[in-house]
């Protein structure tokens, strides 16, 4: 079923759209988000400063990528990347006892905690799909079974 | 190029495109950062005027005087163990964080002195935008903190632990 066009186009859409959301509302207030970062307690200002201008827009040109289905595997890597790296960081500040916003979706944000890992887990779920099951981007030969 | 550095080659591209576009889009931003803003707080004067970052002298008059409201920002634990007296604790973790009905009663121009750990702790400051956002417009926050007023050896109240 993975192999279906429009399961995966599916998978695409809603990763990317979600990806092109959660940058698009941190690119519109980069300080609020550089504070964000800085709660976390793991990295310095200045640090947490250029995050904060280069993460949205990670998260805004990978999920474009994926939604246009241009460098579809590329930002596929970035995306399950980046979805590792939130899954991590949110199981350290839980283990730490620290009470930090996750800083994931602007306003719609909320405390870090299970809630924000299992629905980075569901993400990295499609963003793995994505990754093993889709082309690279040159045309290969089909290897499919023809069908009726 | 094999297809995992086709795949690494673009996932690198992406990255670089962001550096890119994120510098250039952000460039005012960018430029004053160079130039040595936003090296303590990130936080634009401009954007809540009516906050105020203040040092340990004026924090200890307005304490002294008695009429600023002074809150704690520190988690309830920290709060217990010493703080100002007078000080009501307010832990401005960033969730689900509301002013309490009882400080939204307190008249709209009255000082607020608000303070933290210290050093770099920002809960004070989250809880001065929140305070700022609910319409207070004198807030003005310790930013040496706990930790300062303590080593000043000024005045400090505990909450008794309970039976």
């Amino acid at each position: 079923m993975l192999r279906n066009k429009g399961v995966l186009l599916a998978f695409r859409l809603v990763l990317g759209g979600l990806f092109v959301y959660a940058g698009a509302v941190k690119v519109l207030d980069p300080l609020d988000f550089a504070q964000n970062i800085r709660n976390y307690q793991l990295v310095g200002q200045s640090l947490s400063f250029i995050a904060a201008i280069v993460l949205p827009w990670l998260e805004i040109l990978a999920g474009l990528a994926l939604i246009l289905g241009v460098w579809r595997r590329g930002a596929a890597l970035v995306v399950t990347g980046l979805l590792v790296f939130f899954i991590v960081l949110t199981a350290v500040t839980m283990v730490r006892g620290l009470d930090v916003d996750c800083g994931c979706f602007g306003s719609l944000s909320r405390k870090s905690g299970w809630g924000v890992i299992l629905e980075d887990l569901g993400m990295l779920a499609l963003g793995l799909v994505l990754l093993v099951k889709e082309r690279t981007g040159t045309r290969t030969r089909c290897t499919c079974p023809p069908t009726r | 190029m094999s297809d995992a550095r086709r795949v690494l080659a673009q996932a690198a591209a992406l990255v670089a495109l962001s550096v890119l576009v994120g510098a250039a889009v952000h460039f005012p931003l960018v430029g004053r950062f160079a130039r040595g803003e936003f090296r303590e707080t990130f936080f634009q004067v401009s954007d809540y005027p009516g906050i105020r970052l203040i040092a340990l002298a004026e924090a200890e008059d307005l304490w002294a005087g008695g009429t600023a409201v002074v809150l704690d920002a520190r988690a309830e634990g920290f709060y217990g163990q010493g703080h100002v007296p007078g000080a009501r604790n307010l832990p401005a973790d960033a969730s689900g964080f509301d002013v309490p009905a009882a400080i939204l009663e307190v008249p709209k121009d009255r000082t607020f002195v608000l303070y933290c750990e210290g050093g770099d702790c920002q809960s004070s400051l989250a809880l001065a935008k929140r305070l700022h956002e609910a319409g207070f417009r004198d807030v003005r926050v310790f930013t040496g903190g706990w930790s300062e007023w303590r080593a000043a050896g000024l005045p400090e109240e505990k909450v008794d632990a309970p039976e």
